[in-house]
């Protein structure tokens, strides 16, 4: 795995150059889904990646659908000189951007998510980007199945500003227009024009062609392993244990550690009810429900959290590659004993809190990856699952599920007695909290979180980081606001319902944050903002964090306005404290 | 998992302690001076025996005896001053400049020799001038402090006073032994297709020993063998020879057809019930040639509930690779050619390819999982991967190549806790140490000449100070790190053995499994090399400066070595180790280099070989005769061949085809070196016992 990183001569972290991954398939292929994907893995592996997608700077520059030259889009017959001008002016700009990216900004891997239907132009892009020393890799995605696109086009393409004010209907078979006539023109990738990963309908089968290098593999496999099976994920932290702040003493749970499993397990099995009967109450489908997996680390605290749960019968695995961040020799060091003993560690340390590896210790680079085969198993397992773990793995597996820069990872709060849910939806997932324990262990008197060990605390790596508003403490704080909103939107059929009930009111999948993440691809487009507002008025909210393109390292507004937000749910505060009945 | 009985509080405490911080029997005991930090967790209040509604059942209520509360109020004090007590100042060997902010440690380069800051000795075992509970150089709560027994004590009389309705077993003490996985669930059946000669036994093997490594129960079932060893029976029996050359491939001899339908029915039917009875994953080994032939196969394994199917199809259009497999096959003495000329065989196996080709057909059924490679790993094709563990073999065949390479696995260069017999750390290379760091370039240059080499350390210091005189790339990966010998980190065996001799012992009764408290077992050693085995099946030369748990780990995936044989392979220090891939199995050559080094290896107990005192015979007319390994390297890893058929040439032995290096031309560096004032030849031999 990883070759270890840590930033090269050129500054990039892993050895393995400068990546263009060209998307190629007709529209709604599930490209823009693999693409973010695609993207939020390998922003978590601590890649500098980027998604450029020729539709949304289009849209960006051109505006909605009325500004489009009604040729825009034909494929039979020829287009105009002006329109073919315009086609390649926008083409040449976001190119020029993506190598801007590479050079300027020192990205590493650039997704550029656009049709790329013909060979001619493909080569061309192929020509133009080996010839600056940048390895391309067409990655073609492929779908034989209608009920797929057509599902891809209600969910997706709907909501898109080309079709605002559209009538739903009428959009989807002016969408599959669109796709027939390109289906005319449309040439796949064959083996002669270079490497590339052919995907068919979303995993089913993939195809791979002179791929060499270490992060193309590894994009190989993590395609290998995604699905879009509807399933939820769930993360506790272990209960408190007896001598917390060791990491070689591996102790057992402390009395109240021993209460804390068994709210835990009561939690989660009434929070698995809830969903079953809102499923119900919702009149979705009731498939067989998925059986509940158990990962927990290899640690003592951790296995006797889920102790409930395997004397009760539950299918519970032990994985040693899950044990919290190595504090090195800074095992059993509170903070100021740290700064004391070790001030030019710390000072290191503090500069950079993702990528410092104290000595002997683990960085939360290193720990990324040591828990990629975790990943990959979390992404291709279908079960439900709940992982019991630690605050700082727990954290990670968050980061890479939510979408966070990993300069984040470091000061996400975690609060023991919080059940964290994570439904992955299309662009990205819908992240809960719970809460379901304030006892012993919680947080100090103060109210601030405790953590096991020191290197797994968030003191002094909160400092350096902007308010990123990823605080999943406060979103337990929310729970009751959650519960209501939950009751009014939850999934995107019915998002649909609302839909056709306000009439043609634009549909953005979009939005708020208590999170500070977006989730529509198009969220960062001029002129949305507004219409946001009154999404939010009519109470269309989905709690969604995903992998925005805008997770980016510089959204002022997404930052100011989760700030917001917190302020809100902190009145709620008090009335949270009781919450599951257990 | 046993819980040895603890020991009474007081026994056995260490002569290292300071008195003030051991805990004392009372119940009144002073808290401790120093206030709690508020960065560590409140204290700990004993649950109210009315906690939980108990609702045990009868068995474990007899284990349950009332705990005395004054016990237990002793228990949760002394647990509460045991918190408290401040961790011991560790030896940081931190690089004195840290490039960047990124982190990272790359090596220190010391100009000279012999000079490192440390002397033996001197690194641990000082006493603790501040009242420091545990000794610097151990971790807090390491096995040398007093803290350990103390915790364990007070747990278990916590445990005892515990309402709850089950317990999970209860550790206690440095490690224990974990048991295996359950990897019951995973049952799968790989069918290889392909036409002969195209690489589908060394797929098939290689990835054996992949999953074997990995701890899979896995079996390889090979058509041509069993219809083989029938037709070595049938002739024991005194019937005429079976005619095994191409007609009896040909597709319109009916008889000869059913025969062989026959014999892959019977294949299959021995792997199914392997696999049902405690296989993982059985490889049928065998053309599978037609879509009919995979449609019955298809059809047989449905019959079966648990198990799942995966076709594995090695494709092959290049005639340079096919050339070079139907040579292999001919000239390696395959039993179907006996008694032919190397000529002739060839050609008969050419014509029993044809037979075959003219009735292939490639796997293009879409809705069977399968997995099709062309021209080993130029192009993969996955169709329906059905789980974790068929989506790894995948991405395992992916990374495989064929390009010919060498991997070289050297340990670090003896380190002064190699010198003091300590275990884990992370301290400097020894004078020695730095002296086989000096040499190694030379070695390395004799044996690949100017070819490509990239080479890969630990994060630790011993391993990148070995490689700080290697002019070629270098990466360092956590992966590769010692293995994490959690409380006992800092001790030697002996230490181990006097504090925790039940412990000490358990570890030998099966030491691949025994996880060291805090630390790590050898099993989660092979987990965590796992991505790495990834990567070098991907890569091309490689030299691995690492450790001696972690080369075992390479070096068992290499030469296919079961679990139990692992953790007691023979890596000497100052020994590079060359492995070359090859169709079958893997090449091996060692050159032990004449530094004098300490042996770390502690052969298992139960055989209690006495430790030969012969030194090995490391080769005649040896120049640096004078400082030859301690271990006899050769003469064990020769011992541990012995089963597999793998040709390996040793450093210095006569015949050998040993590539590479001669011994005159690392000692004439080394006298070099002497001659510039480098090295002092006084120090040559000071560590020989």
């Amino acid at each position: 795995m990883a070759a270890p990183l840590y930033i090269t001569d050129s500054g990039r972290l892993f050895h393995a150059g400068l990546i263009l991954i060209v998307t190629v398939g007709l529209p709604a292929r599930g490209k823009t889904h693999i693409s973010r994907a695609l993207e939020r893995y390998l922003r978590w592996l601590g890649v500098k990646t980027r998604v450029y997608s020729l539709g949304d700077y289009r849209r960006k520059v051109l505006g909605g659908a009325k500004n489009v030259p009604p040729d825009y889009f034909a494929t039979k017959s020829p287009r105009s000189e002006a329109t073919n001008a315009l086609r390649r002016r926008i083409k040449n700009e976001i190119e020029d951007q993506i190598m801007d990216f590479y050079t300027v900004q020192g990205g590493q891997v650039v997704i550029y998510d656009a049709n790329n239907g013909n060979v001619k132009a493909r080569k061309e892009c192929y020509q133009k980007f080996e010839s600056k020393g940048v390895h391309v890799i067409f990655l073609e995605s492929i779908c034989d199945q209608e009920e797929i696109i057509t599902a891809n086009i209600r969910s997706v393409k709907l909501s898109s500003p080309d079709y605002a004010d559209w009538d739903a209907d009428r959009a989807v078979a002016d969408y599959w227009s669109r796709i027939r006539d390109q289906e005319q023109v449309y040439d796949t990738v064959t083996a002669d024009e270079g490497p590339f990963i052919k995907v068919m309908n979303v995993g089913e089968r993939i195809e791979v062609n002179k791929i060499e290098g270490y992060l193309q593999t590894r994009c190989c496999f993590f395609l290998m392993n995604i699905h879009t099976k509807p399933r939820t994920i769930y993360f506790a932290r272990s209960g408190q244990s007896l001598i917390e702040h060791s990491y070689k003493a591996d102790s057992d749970l402390s009395p109240a550690g021993w209460e804390y499993a068994e709210r835990m397990k009561a939690a989660v099995v009434s929070r698995r009810k809830a969903v079953r009967e809102e499923k119900k109450a919702n009149g979705e489908p009731m498939n067989a429900e998925n059986p509940l997996l158990i990962w927990t680390s290899a640690r003592r605290r951790a296995y006797h959290t889920a102790w409930p749960f395997v004397h009760s019968g539950y299918k519970v695995v032990q994985k040693a590659i899950m044990s919290e961040i190595n504090p090195g020799v800074w095992d059993g060091l509170s903070t100021g004993e740290a700064m004391d003993l070790y001030p030019d560690e710390w000072d290191r340390f503090l500069s950079d809190p993702y990528a410092h590896r104290a000595p002997r210790a683990e960085s939360y680079h290193d720990l990324s990856v040591r828990l990629e085969p975790a990943i990959f198993e979390l992404e291709r397992c279908q079960d439900d699952l709940l992982i019991i773990g630690h605050a700082s793995v727990i954290r990670c597996l968050l980061a890479y599920l939510v979408g966070l820069p990993p300069n984040e990872v470091p000061a996400v709060e975690i609060a023991r007695g919080d059940l964290v849910e994570v439904t992955p939806a299309s662009y990205g997932v819908i992240s809960r909290a719970f809460h379901f324990w304030s006892g012993e262990g919680r947080g100090d008197e103060s109210g601030l979180n405790l953590y096991e060990n020191f290197a797994e605390s968030t003191s002094g790596k909160g400092s350096v980081l902007p308010d990123s508003g990823v605080n999943f403490t406060a979103d337990a704080l929310n729970m009751e606001k959650e519960a209501k909103e939950e009751e009014e939107i939850d999934k995107e059929q019915k998002a649909e319902y609302i839909a056709k009930s306000l009439k043609g009111k634009i549909l953005n999948r979009l939005v708020s944050s208590g999170d500070g993440t977006r989730s529509a691809p198009h969220s960062h487009l001029p002129g949305l903002e507004e219409d946001k507002d009154k999404e939010m008025e009519s109470q269309l909210e989905e709690r969604t964090t995903g992998s925005d393109a805008d997770v980016d390292y510089n959204s002022d507004e997404v930052l100011s306005e989760s700030g917001a937000e917190g302020k809100q749910s902190g009145s709620l505060r008090g009335r949270a404290m009781s919450i599951l009945e257990i | 998992m046993s819980m040895p009985p603890p020991p009474a509080p007081n026994k056995g405490k260490s002569p290292l302690l300071t008195a003030t911080k051991s805990p004392t029997g009372s119940a009144s005991s002073k808290s401790p001076t120093s206030s709690p930090s508020t960065a560590r967790s409140p204290r700990i209040k004993p649950l109210p025996m009315t906690g939980i509604p108990a609702t045990s059942s009868a068995n474990d209520d007899k284990n349950r005896l009332p705990v005395d509360p004054e016990v237990l109020a002793n228990a949760v004090s002394k647990l509460d001053m045991i918190r408290s007590a401040p961790a011991p100042m560790s030896q940081v060997n931190s690089p004195a400049v840290t490039p960047g902010a990124s982190g990272a440690s790359s090596p220190k380069f010391f100009g000279a020799t012999g000079n490192g800051p440390s002397i033996p000795g001197t690194l641990e075992r000082l006493p603790s001038t501040d009242g420091k509970a545990s000794v610097p150089g151990t971790p807090h709560f390491g096995a040398q402090s007093e803290l350990l027994r103390t915790l364990d004590e007070s747990t278990r009389i916590l445990r005892q006073n515990s309402k709850a309705p089950s317990r999970a077993p209860s550790v206690s003490g440095i490690g224990t032994v974990v048991e295996k996985p359950d990897y019951s669930e995973a049952k799968i059946v790989v069918a290889m297709v392909g036409l002969p000669a195209r690489g589908k036994s060394y797929l098939s093997n290689k990835l054996m020993r992949y999953l074997r490594w990995l701890e899979y129960n896995v079996d390889v079932f090979n058509v041509g063998q069993l219809r083989r060893s029938k037709a070595r029976s049938a002739l024991k029996e005194g019937k005429e020879k079976v005619d095994h050359s191409a007609t009896y491939f040909s597709h319109s001899n009916a008889q000869a057809t059913q025969i062989r339908e026959q014999l892959a029915n019977e294949t299959l039917e021995s792997l199914i019930s392997w696999l049902k009875k405690n296989g993982n994953v059985g490889i049928m080994d065998a053309t599978n040639s037609t879509r009919e032939r995979r449609e019955w196969i298809r059809h047989r394994v449905a019959q079966e509930p648990d198990l799942q199917l995966m076709f594995l199809e090695s494709f092959c259009d290049d005639p340079v690779v096919i050339a070079a497999n139907v040579a292999l096959k001919a000239s390696s003495g395959d039993p179907d050619y006996a008694g032919m000329t190397r000529e002739d065989a060839e050609r008969d196996f050419r014509k029993r390819i044809e037979q075959y080709e003219s009735v292939y057909q490639t796997i293009t059924e879409p809705d069977i999982s399968y997995c099709r490679i062309l021209n080993v790993g130029q192009r993969v094709t996955i169709n329906r991967i059905q789980s974790y563990l068929q989506s790894r073999v995948a991405f395992y065949l992916m990374n495989l190549h064929l390009k010919p390479r060498s991997i070289y696995l050297s340990r670090h260069g003896e380190s002064m806790y190699n010198v003091s017999g300590a275990i884990g750390g992370d301290s400097d290379l020894s004078p020695q140490g730095w002296k086989y760091a000096e040499a190694l370039p030379a070695l390395i240059r004799d044996n690949i000449g100017d070819g490509p080499l990239e080479v890969w350390t630990s994060t630790l210091q011993r391993t990148q100070q070995t490689g700080s005189f290697l002019p070629f790339e270098k990466k360092t990966w956590k992966s590769l790190d010692e293995l994490d010998a959690g409380v006992c980190d800092g001790m030697t065996y002996e230490e181990i053995e006097e504090k925790y001799p039940e412990d000490y012992e358990s570890r030998d009764e099966d030491k691949f499994n025994y996880r060291y408290r805090g630390g790590e077992s050898y099993r989660d050693v092979v987990v965590r090399l796992e991505p790495v085995i990834m990567e070098l099946e991907r890569q091309e030369n490689i030299l691995i400066i690492a450790h001696q748990a972690i080369l075992r780990c390479l070096y068992a995936y290499f030469h296919g070595k079961s679990q139990e044989e692992l953790p007691y392979i023979k890596i000497p220090l100052h020994t590079l180790i060359k492995i070359s891939p090859r169709a079958y199995g893997c090449h091996e050559e060692r050159y032990p280099l004449p530094i004098a080094a300490v042996d770390t290896h502690r052969p298992k107990p139960k055989t209690k070989k006495p430790t030969p005192s012969v030194p090995p015979p490391v080769g005649e007319g040896e120049p640096g005769s004078e400082s030859e390994p301690k271990g006899d390297a050769a003469t064990e890893a020769h011992e541990n061949h012995q089963n597999n058929q793998i040709a390996r040439d040793y450093f210095g032995d006569k015949g050998g085809k040993g590539v590479g290096v001669k011994p005159e031309s690392v000692s004439r560096i080394l006298e070099e070196k002497v001659k510039q004032g480098d090295i002092r030849p006084s120090a040559i031999g000071d560590h020989n016992e």
